[in-house]
Formats: C-alpha cells, structure tokens, sequence
C-alpha cells in the first residue's frame, strides 16, 4: 500500500508528492490522516497566509498599529488590492521587534532615556529573539523578504547553571548543565534499573518488558551493563581531556557528583525529557538582529502607506464606517475614515483609548494580564564565555531574583566583543528591577553575572536595558491570559466588534510570539475578506 | 501528582514566613512601585493612581482577586507573593497616602484563591 501511492520524483520520494498522492487515492481527508499519522500534523492554516481572491472591491482598510500583525495584514490586503492607511505610534515599524544597537533611542514612562552606545556590529533583540523551528508562518516571511538567519543555540550542555536557594555543595556553585543531567538521569536509572532487575515492577511489567524496560535504563543512563550502576560518563566531561599518544592519550573522565548532592542542588530544574514546545532546541534567528523581520516587512509595503508617530486618540464606527482620530508627528490632530479597522494596539494600551465597542468587548478587553517584562544587553569586552568557558551561545539558568536567565549570543562567534543578555525576568521579580535608572539595572546585572562568572565585571562595558511595562505603546511584554478569560473573555474578542478586528499576538495561543501576530493577521484579514467579497 | 503540588505549596507556605523581614511598604516598593509610583499617584494614561482609588479602598475581595489574577495590563501575582505578604501589602496601599480602609488578612486572600482558582504556579524557566 504504502509502495504503492509514495511519489517519487525522478525516483526520489518527497513529502509533498506522497500525500498528494495520497489525496489523489483518498481524498483531502486520508491525506491529512496521513500527515498526522507521519508527525506532520501541522494544519496547513499556520503555515500560509490566506488566498485572498475576489480584491479589495474599493475596501478602505485602517490598520492600528505596525507591528507584526499590522504589518502582515498591511502587506497582505494591500497586496491584494485593499486600500489600506497604517497608523503607528512609534517613529518605526516592528512593535516590540526591536533591535538595539548604536544610535537606537527609547525613553520609558518614568523619563528614563537611553541611548544605545554599543560598538558597531553589537547589538541586543530586546524584543522577540528567538524563531522556534516549526513556526513556518515567521519563517514564510523570512524567506520571502530574504532574511538571512543562524542557528540560535537554545540548549547548551556545557552552559553552566547556577542555583543559590539549593543545599550541598552544588548550591550556589556553578555547574555545567550536561553534568547536572548525566548524573539525575544515571542515578535515576541505576534506581530503576536495580529494582525493575529485582522483579519488584513485575506488577506493572511482563517478563518481555522487563527486560526491554532494564536495556532502556542502560542506555538512557549509561549504565555499566554488567552491575547497573551509574559511575559517571564520558559526556558530562573530563579532569584530564582525551588527546594525542600516551599523555595525555585516554586522558581522565570526570568523577560524577554525589546523588544527595545533585537533588538538594535543586538545579535538576534545567531538565525535562523533551523541549517543551515552544522552547524547542533548535531555533532560528536573523542574522543582525530580529528587526531585519519588519524591515523587511517595510521594504514591501509602498512609500506612504504607514503614518509614523500617529497616536491614535478616539477610534469611532457606525453602521457605514470607521473614522480614526490620532496626533501627529506635529502634534496636530488628524481623522482618517474608512470602512473596516484591524486594531493590532495592545489591550493594555488600548483599554485608555476610547473606542466604540459594546460593553461585553470592553469588558472582556480589561480580562487579560500584561506581564512585567525585562531584558538589558551587556556589552563585553571580550567573549571570555567562548575563550576562558568554552560556552558557545545557550542560556546560564539560575534562580537569582530579578536575573532571570543570562544568555549567551548565538552570534559573531569568537569575535573581539560580545553583547550578552544580562537578564530576561518576569513579573514582580522584573517590576522590581525596572524601578531602577538604567544604571543601577547594569550595576546589579553585573553584581548577579559575576557570582557565575568571575571575567564577568572587569569586561563589562555598557548596557541597554528594556522594561516593557515601561513603554507607554505597550505596557507588557506579551498578554497574559488566565484560564477563565480564555473561555470567556478571549472568544468575544476574537470576533469583530462591528467594523472593528482586533488582533496580534494577544488573540493567539502562540501568546507573546511574532508567530502569534502573524497568524491572528491572518486570520482576520480571512474573516475581513469574506465579508467584503460578501458585500 | 496532587500529593506532589500540596507539598510543593506547603514549601512555598514555609518559605513566605521565612520572610518576616518585609513590610507591607517594602514588598509595595518592590513589586508595585514601579508602575503605581511610591507616591501611590501612578502615572496617567498607563498605570492608575491607588491614592483615593475607589477599588482599593473598596471591598476587600474585589481588590484580592485583581491582584491575584491581574486586570487590563496589570500582571498577576498570584505565583509571585505569598497569602501573607499580599495580605501585607494590601493593607499598606489600604493605609497609606491618605486612604482609610480596613486592614486585608492572609485569610481573604486565601479566599480569594480559592474563589478564583488563583493557585501559585511554579516558575518557568523560560518564556518566549
């Protein structure tokens, strides 16, 4: 059967072929069934943005906000023959898909002003700085707008971790990830191992199973096959590294920690049997920072098009039309009408603008959270990290209050400076921080680094930090939504308010990703273009 | 599993009361001052003022579950605080700059969690 529909193109099976294929014999239904059963369940909605045949049909469509979402509904209705305005608060387009480098300007709400001062070529994403693999609706516009990426290491076993509120001896220390994971995964599975050996998981086991159970332990924890025992492995490292002739020949493998020592670490936090989702290990990033994505954006969306520090003051409809009134750039007022309104403002900035809406939306617009978030880039003198570590990009987890994680960049390798991220924290942990100057959040990041890293202060140079709570064009870094405003909140503001769409990352499950924006655009602009094709 | 996250809580519990150290105002500066202001006038446009604020002077339970589960842009911090120390500090910003309202107990909040499903959810390590 299988032999029989696989398409070969020029004898060479692909993907696409087999199930289109498998369409043929079967219909759409048992190609999905298809790709389902191969892993490859990914519904193809997410992957491409909507066809949007039919035109505009003379639609006036007044896009709030260049971010992501904006700027895909902008590119595609616009594409397709809309007429579409942008309005955008910021003197540029991208949201929070920032960049900072030398010469980049941000002024939060308490007055604090900063002005990056970076060497040429350092930069920090003090946004979004990361592409999971299967998010293919921010990799179609990567492709399309020709946007170079590289690897960016997400797990790194050799990244130290580092827990201060554990026990013993490992506490406080840091600790290389792989050696943390050698030995909780050995230990547990000489456990296992012994015991299912013993016949003592016979309730739950079959004789077959045992033994199959028994070879997964050795190999899953490198166990001596002989007594199933953990006594450490090469992989979590050496005290004398392998090398040529007899000295240092085999060289020395290290000696794994203590089990008692390993669990009070608390640092076996880092561990989990597979990447969570969203946190897979391989991602993506642009070459030179994440906002080459808008610009990209902005390179194919005609001159004219987005307003640029436009604040929107009043968004009004009636049965006939929208009309937006916003201040610009001059600080003079300005109106613009149209027919339709995909608002892409964050409810946390749109709940103090007045909008007519009906009282269930506003409602349910005040049901979600923003999260205090807080990264600041810390530029080094030299990439001791790479030299002195050998730590080449990943993250240094630690349970430091306010830090956060520190990651390392996945970017410029061994080259004379590196920005690092200094500290990525949330909630009140970042809300703490951010009531800092500028300065006095360097000085603490630096303070944190130096206990994992003792090159950490002499190399530190300048910093850039962001609190995005602090940024009056988005008060949060993403939306938090809590279990109950998903069932009641997030379905009525999924729908349009009249003339009104709202989108962006907020009305997605991919909450607080560019992936998110993209495919809530998407899925607006679909609903949007029924209805105008229905007018 | 549940065994699990009861012991996980019954940790948490112990951990908060090790922070004796803190004061209502001091857990206020730490966690609220950055948007409400120490003054308590907050900054306009974004992050209101509790100064006179008609929630926060309110009924205690209203006031509870908003800082439990958070509300249009302000964050949650049922995971971040414990029961005592958000008991703390709501009876600090019901006391201070003028306001007069009764004080708030670890029992409303805990309350408050209960009424609202607003358990502590353990830390995430990484996020976006």
């Amino acid at each position: 059967m299988m032999d029989s529909v696989m398409g070969r193109a020029g004898g060479i099976l692909t993907r696409r072929r087999f199930f289109e294929q498998l369409a043929a014999v079967g219909g759409v239904s048992l190609a999905m069934a298809g790709m389902d059963a191969l892993g490859f369940g990914f519904a193809s909605a997410s992957e491409l943005p909507p066809t949007l045949t039919g035109g505009g049909k003379g639609a006036k469509v007044i896009i709030l906000g260049a971010g992501l979402a904006g700027l895909t509904a902008a590119y595609e209705l616009g594409k397709s023959g809309y007429n579409v305005q942008v309005l955008e608060a910021r003197s540029f387009a991208g949201g929070r898909a920032q960049t900072a480098r030398k010469g980049f300007v941000d002024t939060d709400l308490m007055g604090n002003r900063q002005e990056c001062d970076f060497d040429e070529g350092e930069y920090i994403n003090i946004g979004p700085w990361r592409i999971p693999y299967h998010h293919q609706s921010t990799l179609h516009y990567v492709k399309k707008f020709g946007v170079q990426l590289e690897l960016f290491n997400n797990d790194n076993d050799a990244a130290y971790v580092y827990f201060e509120k554990g026990k013993g001896p490992l506490a406080g220390k840091p600790v290389r990830k792989g050696q943390i994971a050698a030995d909780a995964r050995g230990y547990t599975a000489e456990l296992m191992a012994k015991v299912a050996s013993k016949g003592d998981l016979d309730a739950v086991l079959s004789p077959g199973d045992r033994e199959t159970f028994i070879a997964y332990l050795v190999n899953e924890g490198r166990l001596k096959r002989s007594d199933l025992s953990y006594k450490g492995t090469d992989g979590r490292g050496f005290d004398v590294l392998p090398g040529a002739g007899i000295d240092p020949g085999p060289g020395k493998e290290s000696a794994p920690y203590a089990f008692t020592d390993v669990l009070n670490s608390k640092a076996w936090q880092v561990l989990n049997s597979v990447a969570g989702w969203e946190q897979q290990r391989t991602m993506l990033e642009p070459v030179g920072g994440m906002d080459a994505i808008p610009r990209g954006f902005v390179k194919n969306i005609p001159d004219g098009v987005i307003k640029y520090n436009a604040l929107v003051d009043r968004i009004q409809q009636n049965p006939k039309g929208v009309k937006v009134s916003y201040t610009d750039a001059a600080g003079k007022k300005a109106e613009l009408e149209g027919d339709y309104i995909i608002c892409t403002i964050p409810l946390s900035v749109l709940k103090n603008i007045r909008m007519d809406v009906s009282k269930p939306f506003l409602e349910a617009m005040n049901n979600v959270a923003y999260a205090p978030v807080n990264k600041i880039g810390l530029q080094m003198k030299t990439r001791f990290w790479e030299e002195k570590h050998w730590i080449y990009g990943g993250h240094i987890y630690n349970d430091i209050p306010g830090i956060g994680t520190i990651s390392l960049p996945s970017t410029n390798w061994h080259g004379k400076k590196g920005t690092l991220l200094g500290y990525y924290a949330f909630g009140g942990e970042a809300a703490k921080i951010s009531a800092l100057p500028p300065a006095e959040r360097a000085k603490f990041a630096v303070a944190q680094g130096q206990k994992i890293f003792p090159e950490y202060a002499e190399n530190f140079e300048t910093s850039f930090s962001k609190s995005w709570h602090l940024d009056p064009h988005s008060l949060g870094g993403w939306a938090e939504w809590s279990d109950d405003g998903r069932k009641t909140a997030y379905p009525v503001l999924c729908e349009p308010d009249g003339r009104i769409y709202l989108s962006g990352e907020h009305l997605s499950y991919l909450g607080g990703w560019q992936a998110g924006a993209i495919e809530s655009a998407w899925q607006q602009i679909a609903k949007l273009h029924q209805r105008v094709q229905q007018a | 599993m549940r065994s699990v996250m009861g012991a996980a809580l019954v940790f948490l519990a112990v951990a908060g009361s090790a922070v004796a150290a803190d004061t209502g105002q001091s857990l206020y500066n730490d966690n609220c001052s950055a948007c409400h202001q120490k003054t308590g006038l907050g900054v306009k446009g974004a992050f209101p003022a509790l100064a006179g604020d008609k929630l926060v002077k309110g009924p205690a339970p209203l006031l509870v579950t908003t800082v439990l589960n958070g509300r249009g842009g302000m964050p949650a911090f049922k995971s971040d605080l414990t029961d005592a120390q958000l008991a703390q500090v709501l009876t600090y910003i019901r006391a201070a700059w003028g306001n007069k309202a009764a004080p708030v107990t670890g029992a409303d909040i805990a309350a408050g969690r209960r009424k609202t499903s607003a358990v502590a959810q353990p830390k995430n390590l990484q996020a976006h």
